[in-house]
């Protein structure tokens, strides 16, 4: 069991992993067309499904999603479900996976092939996404606190350097008075998607509340976060300029300086910092996605190995052994495969499937907690 | 009425005591009517056969003898139930004669076998280091540490050696679950011979497979103590002077006893400068790699052009070159370990110059590279505690192999890969390696929520 911090490592790195990928795209491209109450729009959304979400699987104290559907559900209801959220949670790990790829040949290692790189990758990830929970979350927490101050320090020098044009993003400002999109909500709404993993993640949390002390950072930080992930490509890249770039951050990070430092572009300190946060995201999604979709062939007893590390040998952690080794396997190949076949226009354009997919997938899933908790109150009161 | 408080005394010395392996108790006299308490590890048998059981046989009267118990120096009556306690543990003898009972000063001091600490040294504190009998590192123990809270059992291991073993803990502090997996563990051990503490550790250790080590095998009495109290379990070796601490966190392998010595900001620092250590002796290898042949262009052109510059003459790549290098300061480390004294500095004077100068002058290896294997091994050998030291040693080679697959995405791979691993691990149920920089803030929190 672990303490309620690590609810908020969740919320916070995937909040901040969004800075590089699909979200800045999606603002930028709508920054004169209501980026800005579409921002406002997506925190007050989100802090409220975030909030609820949690209130309601706090209800079932320990457990996943596979053991609530499995309980609550008929099986030929729990099954489906459980395999199309972990579709939905690989497919998070993937798209992120591939355009850390993309990223990496494009701003690092422009002569290593694509499947290289994603071997790489891919043999940390399929290792790291078996081990246990409550492990991920104290690497979480780890590696946040080894990245934050070298995320702190780009953003600081960043906003000071003389280059930073203050004037386009005062004049992104005047287009404040402008109707939000709803492209733009689903995307901002994505930075906030870290507390969904408590799908799984709940299992190591016990008498897990939400204090109005500690949440609310929550929207405050997530509405600095979006500004920032705006605001900043634009001082440097100008107002039009800025359309440019498919990873606007990194082009961002590559016009930046450490003139007294033995590196000199900040662009690979933005890199190693985002690396080293991107494949603990896609180890947590990975292992959600794995363990939603070994749920559905354990019952409803299974709740994933004992914490002091012993695994058990009985006939069902066996099988579940190798469904776990199958589904790696074959996302690996997936992955290898597809690495070299998307293009960035096709990888982009998947990416912005899933977040329109995902954003209209939050309500229905809040809806059917309600339901499952409303189920357990009233076997409870039988 | 005297009566009932001496016996008293002694039956609540024996309530407390009855379950320690060292505690004592001995009836003399033809009408049991004297009786001596003591710890075994602690007080000096030979002093109280001598001058408390020896006398009593030749002095018929009993009177006589309290007589002389009571003139004995450094003797007191013991009517403070909590003197008494904190006698006994000291190496003080209870002796009870009818009514009345007498506390005897027959504190043992071990010094004659107990050396210095080698592994450990320290600069200030103290030198003791545990010697090689289990006894006499008992009692270096219970000197520090006098409470009756203080536990130990005994037991054997190894068919043939037999080989004492001791498990020590503090009863209030202990994590019971920890104890009860020491014990269990120890109970499962079926092997002929028992010779060291490290052999143990690997016994006692749940996973076949490690990186990491996951006890504490120390020399030095006062990590044992500060450990105990902080509620974790020791087990003494008979034969070997070295004591295990389980259950054992990441941080505890790059802690020294000089750290509780120095003032608070030097031993922050001195701290740091262990961690700094750890991953430049992890990384510098690789990193090299990955600038003289991977990514350059990270690096500033001037730092760039020096690297390549220095290596101009070398005719294979920059791996082979780490690998070579790295390979000759293994061999050089494990040489002058095993070399006799006097032979040793050759060893050093050897390798160090022919290998550094004349490597260099014939174009085998850069300059930097040079520079860059001794930082390494340097900085390797700042980590405290031994143990920690040679797996770091190894895991450098995994960060080597990475590197030159996938230059610097194979190094930031690897660190997180290694953060991931360790993580995952756990020493006796207990996580091995997590921030607890807010733990002890949210303990009171967690209380405070409670309450």
């Amino acid at each position: 069991m672990v303490s309620r911090r690590y609810y908020y490592y969740l919320f916070m790195i995937s909040m901040v992993i969004n800075i590089i990928n699909l979200v800045p795209r999606v603002l930028i491209l709508t920054r004169f067309d209501g980026v800005f109450w579409s921002i406002l729009l997506a925190v007050a959304y989100c802090t409220l499904t975030m909030y609820i979400f949690t209130r309601l699987i706090i209800q079932f104290e320990g457990q996943g999603f596979p053991e609530i559907f499995n309980t609550y559900l008929p099986r030929a209801a729990a099954t489906p479900l459980l395999i199309l959220y972990s579709i939905f949670w690989f497919i998070a790990g993937c798209i992120l996976l591939l355009s850390f790829v993309d990223i990496t040949i494009r701003f690092i290692s422009p002569d290593i092939r694509g499947r290289a790189v994603m071997t790489g990758f891919l043999i940390l990830v399929v290792g790291a996404s078996r081990i246990k929970a409550t492990s991920i979350l104290y690497a979480i927490e780890t590696v946040l606190m080894l990245c934050l101050p070298a995320m702190v320090f780009i953003l600081v020098k960043a906003l000071i350097n003389p280059a930073f044009n203050w004037d386009s993003v005062l004049q992104v400002f005047t287009y404040l008075w402008t109707k939000p999109k709803l492209v733009t909500v689903a995307g901002a709404s994505f930075a906030f998607t870290g507390y969904v993993n408590l799908a799984i993640f709940n299992r190591s949390f016990q008498n897990l509340k939400l204090e109005l002390r500690h949440f609310w950072l929550v929207p405050v930080s997530g509405l600095l976060i979006l500004l920032v992930a705006l605001l900043v490509p634009i001082g440097y890249h100008g107002t039009i300029g800025v359309e440019d770039h498919v990873y606007s951050w990194f082009s961002t990070a590559d016009s930046l300086r450490m003139e007294t430092f033995v590196v000199e572009r900040v662009v690979y300190l933005f890199y190693i910092t985002y690396l080293s946060m991107s494949l603990v995201t896609v180890v947590i999604y990975w292992h959600v996605g794995l363990e939603l979709f070994k749920g559905c062939f354990n019952g409803k007893e299974s709740k994933g190995e004992s914490e002091d590390g012993e695994k058990g040998t009985g006939k069902k952690t066996r099988k579940s052994r190798w469904i776990q080794a199958v589904i790696l396997f074959t996302l690996s190949a997936i992955m290898i495969y597809l690495v070299e076949e998307l293009n960035q226009v096709q990888l982009a354009q998947a990416g912005q499937w899933f977040l329109n997919f995902r954003f209209f997938s939050e309500m229905p899933l809040i809806l059917l907690l309600i339901l499952l908790v409303w189920k357990k109150r009233r076997s409870a009161r039988r | 009425m005297t009566t009932h408080r001496a016996s008293n005394a002694a039956n609540w010395l024996r309530e407390k005591l009855a379950e320690q392996s060292d505690y004592e108790e001995i009836t003399l006299g033809a009408s049991s009517q004297i009786q001596l308490q003591y710890l075994k590890s602690v007080t000096n048998s030979n002093l109280v056969y001598q001058y408390v059981v020896v006398p009593s046989y030749e002095m018929d009267d009993v009177q006589a003898y309290e007589a002389y118990i009571a003139t004995f120096p450094g003797t007191g009556k013991a009517d403070d139930l909590q003197k008494l306690i904190e006698g006994i543990l000291e190496g003080y003898t209870l002796v009870s004669i009818g009514p009345n009972s007498y506390l005897l000063n027959s504190v043992k001091v071990e010094s004659g076998g107990v050396g210095e600490a080698i592994n450990e040294a320290i600069v200030q504190g103290p030198r003791e280091a545990f010697s090689e009998s289990i006894e006499t590192n008992l009692n270096l123990i219970r000197r520090r540490y006098q409470t009756s809270e203080l536990k130990v059992e005994t037991m054997t291991l190894g068919s043939l050696s037999r080989t004492a073993i001791a498990i020590v803990y503090d009863q209030k502090r202990v994590d019971s679950s920890v104890l009860q997996q020491v014990k269990d563990r120890l109970k499962k051990v079926k092997i002929d011979i028992l010779q060291s503490a490290g052999e143990l550790e690997k016994y006692i250790s749940p996973h076949r497979f490690r990186i990491f080590p996951n006890m504490v095998v120390t020399e030095r009495p006062d990590r044992v103590v500060l450990n105990l109290t902080e509620g974790k379990v020791a087990i003494l070796m008979d034969t070997t002077g070295f004591a295990i601490i389980a259950p054992a966190v990441f941080t505890d392998f790059f802690s020294a006893m000089d750290d509780k010595i120095q003032i608070p900001l030097v031993s922050q620092f001195l701290k740091l400068i262990r961690y700094v250590g750890l991953f430049i002796t992890l990384t510098l290898p690789g990193l090299y790699v990955t600038f003289a042949s991977y990514n350059p262009e990270i690096l500033k052109s001037q730092l760039v052009l020096l690297i390549a510059g220095s290596r101009a003459a070398v005719p294979y790549p920059s791996f082979m070159e780490v690998f070579f290098m790295l390979l000759m300061m293994e061999f050089l480390t494990e040489a002058s370990l095993r070399l006799p004294k006097a032979i040793g500095p050759t060893a050093t004077t050897v390798g160090g110059l022919i290998l550094g100068q004349a490597a260099t002058q014939a174009g085998l290896v850069s300059n930097i590279m040079i520079i860059l294997v001794s930082a390494v091994a340097i900085s390797n050998f700042v980590i405290p505690l031994s143990m920690m030291g040679y797996t770091i040693r190894v895991i450098k080679y995994i960060i080597i192999l990475t590197a030159m697959l996938f230059g610097i995405v194979g190094i930031m791979i690897s660190v997180v890969g290694i953060i991931m691993y360790l993580s995952d691990v756990r020493s006796f149920g207990k996580p091995y390696f997590r921030l607890t920089l807010w733990e002890s803030k949210e303990k009171v929190g967690h209380q405070h929520g409670k309450s």
